[in-house]
């Protein structure tokens, strides 16, 4: 049964970081779920269908970066939106590096929302509520 | 033939060309009898050590007043066996010298063995490089280090955020389960920080070790005892085998006990990861040859050939961001590297890993405490 709450997926091998951002979500509104890997990710993605997707980049088993191109290339799933939520030296908080380091191996458009850990709350909140209104992504019907 | 052959192969000029290879060759060679007193020795020889007549070889080679330890020339003597070693020693105008030295049998037809040939080969600039070449490694190690810590140190920040943020909201809904909650991970992110840094700090040091006589088998018995109870704890049997009569190494103690307690601390990570209940862990001490050998030998989880590849790569772990910092191979294979050994290991997914320290006793650091002579590879097999 749908709460109409929407949907987040966080994906973080940190245990901190996913108690972290599961209370900030829930304290906001927000469903919650979480994996500790982009396999077990996967999994939750198409079996729950989630709204958005937090997603760290490094993790050990399988990395974000695989999830994201699973994810964007799968056509039932691609329309899932994703916020990159990382600590990754290099790409320092801009996504454009980060889009050009996805393209240079296999074309996948850039993530909808990307955020540097540490993340300012508030920007972390807006940015979840601004990616989620483009999505359009309705609540999953009851 | 022509007459220009014929007069190269005659006896004389055959003579006059071996008497100009004694003299001309950049090889110092000497002659060393039963008593190790040099009875000949060639120009090169003569100019890099100076005067060599009616003295011992450890006299004029490394200016000592008593015979070298494990002397190589006497194991030459005993079994008539070729040996090739690295050697320090002094020349003629007080400088130091690292050279190569063949050891070869003068052998008699009755089998008898009156000399031995000592052929030496300056490595100096060699070994000059080879430190070099170490030191730069380190450095670029240190740089990328940082890069990874300031990773690590993100991820902990937000953790002590997340903390924060937990408690505050506790508080304000005077909810103490959820204050609770929050003050429990400020504090696990506190520990962290500490682990991350001292371990950085033990990695990022480049300091020299600092040698004495050790016997090996005490440091592994003391890694042993530290182990004992984490093992019994988690029904893992961790079992010592030491060589009896291992002699004596000059090895940096506190050094090689923290490159042991890394590696029976990741053998018994790796048997509680595996499938199996409890698991088997051994620590082995043996002489292989002229190298001194630490074994670890585990029946866990073991690694694919993906993991094999990353295992000495800067803050590469299996073991998740809450136990493992990625590194402590990386401080282990530092730590061997200095002391002239190398690290080799064999790992088999689902059978178990086998990491050894060899540490070729030639190699190893002198008493004053300089390093090694090691820039020795690490294989994984």
């Amino acid at each position: 049964m749908s709460t109409g709450k929407k949907k987040v997926l966080v994906i973080d091998d940190e245990p901190a970081v996913v108690t972290y951002l599961e209370t900030l979500l829930s304290d906001n509104g927000y469903e919650t779920t979480s994996a500790e890997n982009g396999r077990v990710g996967f999994e939750i993605v198409k079996r729950d269908r989630p709204d958005l997707v937090c997603l760290d980049i490094t993790m050990p088993e399988e990395s974000g970066i695989r999830f994201y191109r699973q994810l964007k290339e799968d056509p039932a799933l691609a329309a899932t939106p994703v916020v990159v939520v990382t600590a990754v030296t290099g790409f320092g908080g801009d996504p454009e590096p980060f889009r050009k380091f996805l393209s240079t191996r296999k074309h996948v458009p850039p993530p909808e929302g990307f955020l540097a850990k540490p993340i300012d709350q508030q920007e972390f909140l807006e940015t979840v509520a601004r990616v989620l209104a483009r999505a359009g992504a309705p609540a999953l019907p009851g | 033939m022509t007459s220009a052959v014929a007069r190269m192969t005659s006896e004389p000029v055959k003579q006059w060309v071996r008497t100009q290879l004694w003299d001309q060759v950049p090889i110092a060679i000497s002659v060393i009898d039963h008593d190790f007193q040099i009875v000949e020795a060639n120009r090169c020889f003569a100019e890099a050590y100076g005067p060599w007549q009616s003295q011992p070889c450890y006299a004029v080679y490394k200016g000592r007043t008593e015979r070298c330890e494990r002397c190589a020339a006497a194991s030459t003597f005993a079994d008539a066996k070729v040996r090739v070693r690295e050697e320090r020693g002094v020349l003629r105008d007080g400088k130091e010298i690292h050279y190569l030295v063949h050891m070869v049998p003068l052998v008699e037809p009755d089998g008898s063995i009156p000399c031995i040939i000592e052929m030496s080969t300056d490595i100096t600039a060699t070994k000059i490089l080879e430190q070099e070449k170490l030191e730069a490694e380190r450095l670029a190690a240190v740089g990328q280090t940082v890069a990874g810590l300031a990773h690590g140190i993100k991820n902990v920040l937000m953790g002590l955020e997340g903390g924060v943020y937990i408690v505050r909201s506790g508080m304000q809904r005077g909810d103490s389960e959820r204050l609770l909650r929050g003050w429990h991970m400020v504090e696990e992110n506190i520990t962290r920080i500490s682990v991350f840094v001292k371990e950085f700090l033990d990695f990022a040091k480049g300091r020299a070790p600092t040698v004495a006589l050790v016997d090996p088998n005490r440091v592994a018995a003391t890694v042993m005892e530290l182990f004992v109870e984490t093992a019994g704890m988690a029904r893992i049997d961790l079992r010592a085998e030491l060589a009896p009569d291992l002699a004596p190494a000059y090895l940096d103690e506190d050094a090689i006990h923290t490159c042991l307690a890394n590696l029976v601390s990741n053998a018994l990570d790796a048997c509680q990861v595996s499938d199996r209940n409890g698991g088997h862990v051994v620590l082995a001490t043996r002489e292989e040859g002229d190298t001194l050998v630490f074994e670890v030998t585990d029946d866990g989880i073991g690694m694919d050939s993906e993991i094999r590849k990353k295992v000495f790569t800067n803050f590469f772990t299996t073991k998740g961001s809450e136990k493992g910092t990625g590194l402590g191979l990386l401080t282990t294979r530092k730590i061997v590297q200095q002391h002239g050994g190398r690290v080799a290991f064999q790992s088999t997914e689902g059978v178990g890993s086998v990491f050894r320290l060899e540490f070729p006793r030639d190699r190893l650091p002198r008493r004053d405490g300089a390093s090694g002579n090691g820039s020795n590879g690490d294989v994984g097999r």
